[in-house]
């Protein structure tokens, strides 16, 4: 089998026609292309008003579409998961499709759907980054939702509560503070598909990058790129200390205060700093 | 908040610690709501800068001009079928040798990145981490750009595009596995005088072997999707033709692509699963 894997394999090669003198050299003319055209790169320019509020904008549109992308995700996993799902003849096969179906698609090709239809702007930007969020959050929720301990959900059903009751009281406590940690993290992964959403006119940082690679400005492209690796660092950074520390709160001896300090501690700097940035740039737009 | 309860009457002295407990709860449930309302000002922002800031709404049409745009697309164009086995062969191959091409790229990373193994601690161990954030946080559009400007248009890019983003996943697990391996079996090779080789295939490999395996076939399962799109900036296979029937506005052709980036899909799904099950 590892010798019919291995002939389908070399049988691609030819199939793609890939020239495989080019492979070797590839790196290095990746590398001797990076040094001269993209570097320096041009920083002045994405430090200027216009990009900064591409960049907000980015921002934003990665938080709006993981948090109704995660709101959405919450019911579907609840139906998809098929411990307690509330009709497993039913809503397991709903939930579980339409989990499957928004992760199935790549959110770049649920872009240029929502452009067809909605225009360019970031309403397509935000719906396809949703709907990706509920395909990527929805799974990872409702294999959460099927390892959880049978005792209270057994327990809540023998009191005679209805589905809806089970999930609330016997199923989401167990699930709450993974649940935060998974949305945190859909938050992060959200953002780097957000990066290029505008490549595909769905608003952001992604148009400028388009723009600038159509009219041939490497370097700005240069910067621009450097950018996304740096917030995007910044965000998983971010991301994994808030998650962090909601784990660490979970099994310390203090927990919602110290949760709520601690999102209230990075949030309030963040969203500050966020309204100045707007402030003076709006009179711009 | 139930916890802090628990916690607090069994270990606070007498009725200060239930005092306290349930002063605790009451700026807990405080600090809770805070936080949701926070949270909603920010959604409440957020909408009013993105969507209701930049939509031109007369342009959508309201209802109506979204249902004849889903309608569009509705009206499936079958003379498409035909040319849709090429692409698919090509997105499926390209999946595959992107994710080939990624392990191999992952080895050095992981044994850089695993900090046991790293040649040194300081120096390797953070290039081996930076390298695998690098490569999870370019989304692989980016990187397929790049590499099409280096090497031209074709399968090519797309495979390297594929791997480049590959590989901080899969050089994460690896290491990660590396760092939890036994120590047992490496410690058994060394006394009988196994050198460097043979303690790295007889004792580390058969342990990590399940673990990598099953996270290269969850990774070859979603690059059957990133493969898809890699043609929309001229990296071949099925994305081309989305972009040719997307430029030709012919919406039931552009919706054939998607089903057949669906059938692909399904595929995947089915061997990952079923590989997944007989490799753990």
């Amino acid at each position: 089998m590892v010798f019919g894997i291995i002939l389908f394999l070399a049988y691609s090669i030819a199939f793609l026609n890939i020239d495989l003198g080019r492979l070797p050299g590839a790196f290095g003319r990746l590398a001797s292309f990076i040094a001269n055209r993209y570097y320096p790169p041009d920083l002045d320019y994405v430090m200027e008003g216009g990009y900064l509020l591409s960049v907000l904008d980015t921002l934003r549109m990665s938080f709006l579409g993981g948090v109704f992308g995660v709101m959405i995700a919450i019911p579907l996993a609840w139906f998809g998961a098929f411990n307690v799902t509330p009709s497993r003849i039913l809503l397991y096969p709903f939930g579980r499709f339409s989990i499957m179906s928004c992760r199935a698609i790549h959110e770049t090709i649920w872009t240029i759907l929502f452009v067809s239809i909605l225009g360019f702007g970031m309403l397509a930007g935000v719906l396809a980054l949703t709907v990706f969020c509920i395909g990527f959050a929805g799974k990872l929720f409702a294999d959460e939702i099927e390892a959880i301990d049978k005792g209270p959900v057994e327990a809540i059903r023998a009191t005679g509560a209805n589905a809806l009751q089970v999930f609330v009281f016997a199923v989401f406590p167990q699930v709450r503070v993974a649940f935060t940690g998974i949305a945190i993290y859909t938050w992060d992964v959200a953002f780097r598909a957000a990066t290029v959403v505008g490549f595909f006119g769905g608003g952001g940082m992604g148009w400028y990058l388009k723009r600038n690679i159509q009219q041939l400005e490497t370097e700005r492209v240069g910067a621009i790129i450097l950018s996304i690796i740096v917030l995007v660092l910044i965000a998983e950074g971010l991301s994994g200390q808030v998650r962090k520390r909601v784990a660490r709160a979970k099994y310390g001896a203090v927990d919602q205060s110290a949760k709520a300090r601690l999102i209230r501690r990075f949030c309030l700097p963040l969203f500050s700093i966020l309204v100045t940035m707007t402030l003076p740039i709006s009179p711009v737009r | 908040m139930s916890a802090v309860a628990a916690v607090g009457t069994e270990s606070g002295p007498g009725a200060a610690g239930a005092d306290r407990v349930i002063q605790g709860k009451r700026t807990g449930r405080l600090k809770g709501l805070a936080v949701i309302g926070f949270m909603l000002a920010v959604v409440a922002w957020s909408i009013d800068g993105t969507i209701i800031a930049d939509t031109d709404w007369s342009r959508i049409g309201g209802p109506k001009g979204v249902f004849s745009s889903l309608g569009r697309f509705l009206q499936l164009d079958l003379g498409v079928l035909p040319h849709l086995i090429v692409p698919m062969i090509e997105t499926f191959m390209i999946a595959c040798l992107g994710t080939l091409l990624g392990c191999l790229f992952s080895l050095p990373v992981a044994w850089l990145g695993a900090a046991n193994v790293t040649p040194s601690r300081l120096v390797a161990y953070p290039i081996g981490r930076f390298l695998m954030v690098l490569s999870r946080s370019v989304h692989e559009i980016v990187w397929a750009l790049l590499f099409v400007s280096a090497v031209g248009l074709g399968a090519l890019p797309g495979i390297l595009a594929v791997a480049m983003r590959s590989v901080g996943f899969i050089s994460k697990i690896t290491a990660e596995a590396i760092e939890n391996i036994d120590k047992k079996p490496v410690e058994a090779i060394r006394a009988v005088g196994g050198n460097e080789f043979q303690v790295m295939y007889y004792g580390i490999v058969p342990q990590i072997l399940p673990v990598v395996l099953g996270v290269v076939i969850f990774e070859w399962d979603i690059n059957i999707r990133r493969s898809a799109v890699m043609g929309l900036v001229g990296a071949g296979g099925l994305g081309l033709l989305f972009f040719r029937q997307m430029n030709m506005f012919n919406y039931g052709g552009v919706t054939m692509v998607v089903l057949a980036i669906l059938v692909l899909i399904l595929i995947g799904e089915t061997v990952s699963h079923f590989a997944r099950k007989a490799v753990t």
